[in-house]
């Protein structure tokens, strides 16, 4: 009885703040939360219309199960380029794994018959800035523009302007570039496979 | 004007002062270096960090001063912790929320205040040992410094690298921009500049 008297007395003011502080930063989180997630459909509809800019609109198709780099079993959306004669332009999804600060989140696109890459772009990362941010910038993310779909390597030194499946790091950021490759080559032949098996792709009309 | 109330009035002053000043953070104290190299790159978002400093440290400062008389020795720096920690969430939550692509250009700094000297400083200098009207100036008074600084720093960098102050050019279309000082050794020579000035300035008066 004594201990619990002592525990009280001594640590009743930091008890009663963490309730008081967690409850303002969830009715802070209640009232904004709206918010963000709109800003961040805006920022995925943006940066898809960036990658596929043949795309008059984009549907989102199918969710599909995709086992993570922690090897969790995450969903993930399916959106359908479509232009404006009403035919698919390309498939865009988001893909997302550790990066070297916190988690990367990237905006890939491919074409309709998920035969070449039309691009990634990078939707939410906390990667250092300078080094590992850099992921945005187009002299990586154009490594992999009109790439074969097919598995990524990388290399430390090479021709980072030539268009194949290897893919030159960003000098200083070696884990950030390693992070970006590792992410794509786990979720395209996953969606890929999916697609095939739902008939998404295969058969483009 | 009793003497008490001219005693409150010069210690107010005081603070004012120190924090722009005296004791300015960045200039003086050197503290905060993290977000005074990284954001100094263009005005905006050193204006932004500014601003969201000046916000915590306000709050924090009010918390900490008013709980000052209950607070145990031991857990005084896990309270502050406590208390930047949420005013720092709310602040990023806001920033989110209606400025999304100046939180995206802050990146990460913007919870890192949680880990900004100058705030945990204040706390435990200022905050825990003072009155609310005292520790509430100081808090604008040196979120006042550290974001003037901030902004003289940007201002500099962004001239010299870009040709244009807030994205409105100033310089001729002749000038070459200094690439340089968009990166991290323009931080660097510019706050080496910067200390350096205020130094001399500081020895000259002390001098006179």
């Amino acid at each position: 009885m004594l201990k619990i008297k002592y525990f009280i007395q001594q640590s009743w003011l930091l008890i009663i703040s963490s309730f008081f502080f967690g409850l303002l930063i969830a009715i802070a989180n209640a009232a904004w939360a709206p918010r963000i997630q709109q800003n961040k459909i805006d920022k995925l509809n943006r940066l898809m219309t960036g990658l596929l800019s043949n795309a008059s609109h984009f549907r989102m198709e199918t969710t599909l199960e995709i086992v993570s780099l922690k090897q969790k079993k995450i969903k993930t959306d399916i959106y359908k380029a479509i232009s404006d004669a009403n035919t698919c332009v390309g498939w865009a999804f988001i893909c997302d794994g550790p990066g070297f600060a916190d988690k990367i989140e990237l905006v890939v696109a491919v074409d309709e018959k998920f035969k070449n890459f039309s691009g990634y772009d990078v939707l939410a990362s906390n990667e250092t800035p300078g080094f590992g941010d850099q992921i945005k910038l187009p002299y990586y993310r154009n490594q992999f523009k009109a790439a074969p779909v097919d598995k990524f390597g990388l290399a430390k030194t090479g021709d980072a302007e030539k268009i194949d499946s290897e893919i030159v790091a960003i000098t200083g950021a070696t884990v950030s570039s390693e992070a970006v490759v590792k992410i794509i080559n786990n979720f395209l032949p996953q969606i890929k496979d999916q697609m095939l098996k739902e008939g998404l792709i295969g058969n483009v009309k | 004007m009793s003497n008490e109330q001219q005693a409150a009035v010069s210690l107010y002053k005081q603070t004012l002062i120190a924090g722009l000043w005296r004791e300015n953070p960045v200039f003086r104290l050197l503290l905060g270096m993290c977000p005074t190299l990284a954001v100094t790159a263009a005005v905006k978002p050193a204006l932004t960090m500014g601003l969201s400093v000046i916000f915590v440290l306000f709050c924090s400062n009010i918390v900490v001063s008013l709980m000052r008389n209950f607070l145990k020795p031991h857990l005084r720096i896990l309270m502050f912790t406590l208390t930047i920690a949420a005013f720092v969430t709310i602040a990023d939550l806001f920033l989110r929320a209606f400025v999304p692509r100046m939180s995206e250009t802050l990146g990460p700094y913007v919870p890192l205040i949680i880990v900004n000297c100058i705030i945990i400083c204040r706390a435990e200098a200022c905050a825990s040992k003072n009155t609310l009207t005292v520790s509430i100036i100081d808090a604008l008074a040196m979120g006042a410094g550290f974001t003037l600084a901030l902004c003289v720093l940007s201002a500099v960098r962004e001239i010299l690298s870009t040709g244009a102050i807030w994205e409105i050019p100033i310089l001729p279309a002749a000038f070459v921009p200094w690439a340089a000082m968009r990166m991290p050794v323009g931080a660097f020579i510019t706050l080496g500049l910067m200390l350096g000035l205020v130094n001399a300035a500081t020895k000259k008066r002390k001098t006179k």
